[in-house]
């Protein structure tokens, strides 16, 4: 596992070399290069658990290319706009009126085109604050069944904003099914579209793929993030987590064993790292929806993660049960660790065994 | 009130009410053997039926108050287990090496059993010469 961990953090890593002779060739100035190339890490990084490993290297490189584009955008308007400096204050200029309009528009043209079950449903959840388990009973469906429809409703509702404020038709039949994984963050179905194949080869999802994956970590909707400091974060995280995982749809025993992993994961955190938080996400693959639970920490970090994760192993007096206990408790279990960096637990449950 | 410590004549019965952070459960374990020796207690009940989870602090900590009240000269008896939480302790890989009943009622039965012989007689629970 420790094998699998290292080969993803360093695999970030083998990413500068890359990066670098992408913004290299389009930059001269070697801070702005570097500066560049910090922030595509960083965005590569932080949109990496939506990612196939696959889409990485591309995914990074159109972000490189974006930032790039970007920051000339900045130089030449703060160049055009040089000669105002002093002038702070700009009147409502007429075109904001119709931006408003273009906005308001353009999500009417999205929303019309969902299919409407989907569409009333976003509507009554959203804007009038139905529950998922008042429409789950309604349509004769489960509440977890209504939360992943909702989600793919959103996930569709931004592609179809986008292109619709652009006034813009996709230019090949693929850029909509791509988009729209990208979006929702299926990670299995950006595979099967060879997604990070499609991003490097059309300029046109280069420029939108991105823009969806951040407003997506800006929508933290489905996540629930619980900050770890002190025993009773402990117990708030785990609350959270049965919360969580109870709106996803699982059982009673389920939730048990969700909630003592979190506590147990939650618990190294403020024995070994002090500080550090749980974020608590819904997740679809495959028609099955599950929880995952990220805990990340910056703490010491763990030296020999095979043995940490062996029963009996425990380096302050403990049962040494922690990290294998919630290797059994969850469907699946990843650490990843750097000594005096810090330590990431990824794990997850779903609801439907696999058999 | 998080827990409550009550005495039954030669029992202690010791009830968790809602979950209990770290700090809080190392407190009550150290409440109970306090009042072990106050009341010269002969048997302890932890009644954990209100807990949704016991992970492997929860379940050391029982383990430590059990093993603690013997040196103390009382038995423990944990009761109200949830069969869900009874499954996460196995699936985690914990041993609570310690005495269980589903309920109050039959772990005051045990602790019957388990104390007679030792008991100095006035308890409010025990019946008049059940040391049979």
């Amino acid at each position: 596992m420790s094998v699998h961990a290292a080969g993803h953090s360093s695999g970030i890593a083998e990413l500068d070399p890359l990066i670098r002779r992408v913004v290299g060739g389009r930059l001269r100035d070697q801070s702005a290069l570097d500066d560049v190339v910090q922030e595509t890490l960083a965005r590569t990084m932080a949109a990496r658990i939506r990612l196939d490993d696959g889409a990485l290297a591309p995914y990074a490189i159109v972000t490189a290319r974006n930032l790039v584009s970007g920051l000339w955008r900045r130089e030449e308007r703060s160049q055009r706009h040089l000669h105002r400096l002093v002038d702070r204050w700009e009147p409502p200029g007429p075109d904001d009126d119709v931006v408003l309009r273009e906005q308001a528009e353009a999500v009417a043209v999205a929303l019309a085109e969902l299919p409407p079950r989907e569409r009333l449903g976003l509507v009554a959840h959203e804007l009038e604050g139905r529950e998922t388990a008042s429409l789950a009973e309604e349509w004769g469906s489960t509440p977890g069944a209504v939360a992943a429809q909702l989600k793919r409703a959103r996930a569709k509702l931004r592609v179809e904003y986008l292109l619709a404020l652009g006034r813009i038709d996709p230019p090949t039949p693929l850029c909509r099914p791509v988009l729209m994984a990208l979006s929702g963050g299926e990670r299995r179905r950006q595979r099967e579209l060879e997604a990070g194949q499609h991003l490097l080869e059309c300029d046109f999802c280069s420029d939108m793929g991105p823009t969806l994956l951040q407003s997506r970590e800006k929508g933290a909707e489905d996540d629930v993030q619980v900050p770890v400091e002190c025993d009773a974060d402990v117990v708030a995280a785990r609350q959270r987590a049965r919360e969580v995982a109870a709106e996803v749809g699982f059982s009673g025993t389920d939730l048990t064993l969700i909630s003592t992993a979190v506590s147990e994961i939650a618990r190294n955190i403020v024995q070994f790292a002090r500080r550090g938080e749980v974020v608590l996400t819904r997740v679809e693959d495959d028609g099955r929806s599950g929880v995952r639970v990220v805990a990340r920490d910056a703490g010491p970090g763990i030296a020999d993660l095979d043995r940490a994760e062996q029963d009996g192993f425990s380096t302050y007096g403990g049962m040494g049960l922690g990290l294998p206990g919630c290797r059994r408790l969850m469907d699946e279990f990843e650490v990843t660790s750097k000594v005096d960096k810090g330590t990431t637990v990824v794990m997850t449950k779903w609801r439907q065994q696999p058999n | 009130m998080l827990v409550s410590i009550l005495r039954q004549g030669d029992f202690l019965i010791a009830s968790i009410h809602t979950a209990l952070d770290d700090t809080e459960m190392e407190r009550f374990r150290q409440d109970v053997v306090t009042r072990i020796g106050q009341f010269r207690s002969r048997g302890v009940i932890i009644d954990v039926a209100a807990l949704d989870v016991i992970d492997s602090f929860g379940s050391r900590c029982l383990a430590d108050l059990a093993h603690m009240a013997r040196f103390r000269g009382a038995q423990t008896v944990i009761v109200g287990i949830q069969p869900d939480v009874a499954f996460a302790i196995v699936q985690l890989g914990m041993d609570l090496d310690v005495h269980t009943t589903l309920d109050l009622e039959e772990g005051l039965a045990l602790l019957e059993r388990l104390t007679a012989g030792s008991r100095t007689g006035h308890s409010a629970i025990g019946v008049l010469g059940d040391d049979r």
